[in-house]
């Protein structure tokens, strides 16, 4: 055994040079892809935001430095979307968490019939965002929804709700949309991280009475906390960058109630063809997400710090 | 049993029903409105089963043939529109597939090399190609659109698949190269000292063990390439390039649309994802797992 290992490794120096050149080969193909397709679009895109690129006047596109960021970030448009996503972000993040933890737990319960649930959870999250905006968008319609017609045969309303046109509701349409989208994906994760908490945990503390409340509180909460920080910091991410079910569900509208980042920073590109600002827009709300994934894993590190 | 735990699994069922109502409900209404007409959809409340059952819709969609005299006001003004879902299918189908071989070939082999060849400038690469996927999509959108320009692959379908592959080849390799560095190297050096290749070792031996992994980043290209809207509505325009969330969307904000007919797209365009998601499940919960717990 010493032997063949001594050869091998003789074998390995030998052949490393050759070995080099033959493992780059081997990852050039996505290399490749990934240069072509994201590096330099990225580095194209930052040449963009110091220049005015405006698609009406294509010939003068003159360097202006920070200008596009110092305009964008004057205009009132921009604040106004920035609130927006933050107001969404602040609606749907608790709303993801929580409902997915809720389900979790519900999921983890050893009961007939409950294999199935855990089967179905998953479905809302592999459809597309545009096939679930379009299915909300028929079901919240102000006169077809099969809401309103299941809030009217319950008596909850007398007369059908137009939730899309009114602008606080149509925040909260979007929110709902998202909310049934979304919550699988934490479901899923915390009902992993519930899984792979020792079952023995539970027994003892049973053992020394400890009820199901806190149980939960001293051994469930604490241990899924790893969980909880990626559960955040993904949804965060995904709520921050909605688009696809604004597209087909409100259109950011109605005005610019439901105008987030996203959305404006695609309507400054693709709708006012206001390139240099554009590009300015997606790398503000790129810097954006990264401080805020940065002050999630500030403010609650996936360890227990130790006290 | 006690009374208290016979409530408690009463309260159990309960929301287990709620949830079970709550995530198959807007399916399950979808599919009702998409066998009936506009007209009934518009009573309210609306008509909860299809009464009469109308395959009329789906009809259309596939033959032309404009609904008989109950689906009359059906149809509205998006005739064409609705005409290209079948088509837009196929494209979506075709394309999905094609990002998905391709991850399964390009990852599987970069993955291996990464996880198993010590090479100079190993970590630059890994970091390059991973770092990548930080970059906001929004933000390259414009550049590529250019790029495809200049290369004569706006438009067609090769150029999704360009796109889409190099978006979801960071993820996969990331997943298989965890999955890789998890397995006992043992296996594969008996082989290697047999005589056969790196590249031998990694067909006969890594990937018959690595198979879960590849299942999971099959269905996630897959379900990305087959989801993803924003490249696809910017890259694609005619009919034979069209993917199915962007002929969707353009029925869906159609005003002059017919009810009916955006139920049928819709249906038609989940069955794929929802078949998938169902088979592979357990890939899917575990390759999330595994990816996003580092």
């Amino acid at each position: 055994m010493r032997n063949h290992d001594r050869l091998s490794a003789i074998g390995y120096r030998l052949s490393a040079r050759r070995s080099t050149a033959y493992s780059w080969l081997l990852i050039l193909p996505p290399l490749a892809l990934t240069a072509f397709f994201s590096i330099y679009p990225f580095i194209v895109a930052v040449d963009a935001s110091t220049h005015r690129i405006l698609l009406t006047r294509p010939k003068k596109q003159p360097y202006i430095g920070l200008d596009n960021f110092r305009e964008v970030l004057r205009v009132a448009e921009f604040r106004d979307a920035a609130v927006n996503t933050a107001v969404f972000a602040a609606m749907t993040v608790p709303a993801v968490t929580l409902l997915g933890l809720g389900v979790a737990l519900l999921l983890n319960q050893r009961l007939p019939g409950f294999g199935l649930l855990r089967w179905i959870v998953l479905l809302p999250w592999a459809i597309p965002l545009v096939g679930a905006g379009t299915m909300w968008r028929l079901l919240l319609h102000g006169n077809t929804g099969a809401l309103n017609g299941l809030l009217l045969e319950l008596g909850i309303i007398d007369e059908y709700i137009t939730w899309l046109s009114r602008p606080t509701l149509a925040m909260v349409a979007v929110t709902m949309a998202h909310l049934w989208r979304e919550f699988p994906l934490a479901a899923i994760l915390f009902l992993a991280g519930r899984q792979a908490i020792a079952s023995e945990l539970y027994d003892v503390a049973r053992i020394d009475g400890a009820g199901a409340f806190a149980l939960f509180r001293d051994i469930t909460l604490p241990l899924l906390r790893p969980t909880l920080l990626i559960v955040l910091v993904y949804e965060t991410v995904v709520s921050m960058s909605v688009f696809d079910l604004l597209y087909v569900l409100t259109g950011g509208g109605p005005g610019s109630a439901t105008t987030v980042l996203a959305w404006y920073t695609y309507a400054t590109t693709f709708k006012f063809y206001n390139l240099g600002q554009g590009a300015a827009l997606s790398l503000l709300m790129a810097a954006a997400i990264l401080v805020v994934i940065v002050l999630y894993t500030y403010i609650l590190p996936a360890k227990e710090e130790r006290r | 049993m006690t009374a208290r735990r016979m409530l408690g699994r009463v309260v159990l069922y309960a929301l287990a029903v709620a949830l079970l109502i709550y995530i198959l409900g807007p399916f399950l209404w979808l599919l009702s409105a998409s066998f009936q007409t506009d007209i009934a959809l518009f009573q309210q409340p609306p008509e909860w089963f299809p009464d009469p059952f109308l395959t009329d819709n789906y009809r259309y969609v596939f033959t032309g043939k404009v609904p008989g005299e109950q689906g009359i006001g059906a149809v509205a003004a998006f005739t064409q529109e609705a005409q290209r879902i079948p088509r837009s299918l196929a494209n979506s189908l075709i394309v999905a597939l094609a990002v998905l071989a391709v991850n399964l070939l390009l990852a599987t082999v970069a993955a291996y090399t990464f996880a198993r060849e010590r090479f100079r400038g190993r970590e630059v690469a890994f970091f390059f190609i991973l770092g990548s996927r930080l970059l906001p999509p929004v933000a390259v959108a414009i550049p590529i659109y250019q790029i495809l320009r200049q290369t004569a692959l706006l438009d067609t379908k090769l150029g999704v698949i360009l796109v889409h592959s190099s978006f979801t080849l960071p993820f996969s390799i990331w997943v298989l190269t965890l999955y890789f560095r998890g397995m006992p190297r043992e296996i594969e050096e008996a082989s290697l000292v047999d005589g056969a290749s790196r590249l031998r070792a990694l067909f006969s031996i890594a990937i018959p063990l690595a198979a879960p992994g590849l299942a999971a980043i099959a269905a996630f290209s897959f379900l990305f390439s087959y989801n993803e809207f924003l490249f696809a509505l910017l890259l694609t325009q005619s009919p034979g390039s069209k993917t199915i969330p962007v002929a969707i969307a353009a029925i869906a904000q159609n005003p002059d649309a017919s009810y009916s007919l955006i139920a049928v797209g819709v249906i038609l365009a989940i069955i794929a994802p929802l078949i998938l998601a169902s088979v592979f499940r357990g890939y899917i919960a575990r390759g999330l797992v595994t990816s996003l717990e580092r």
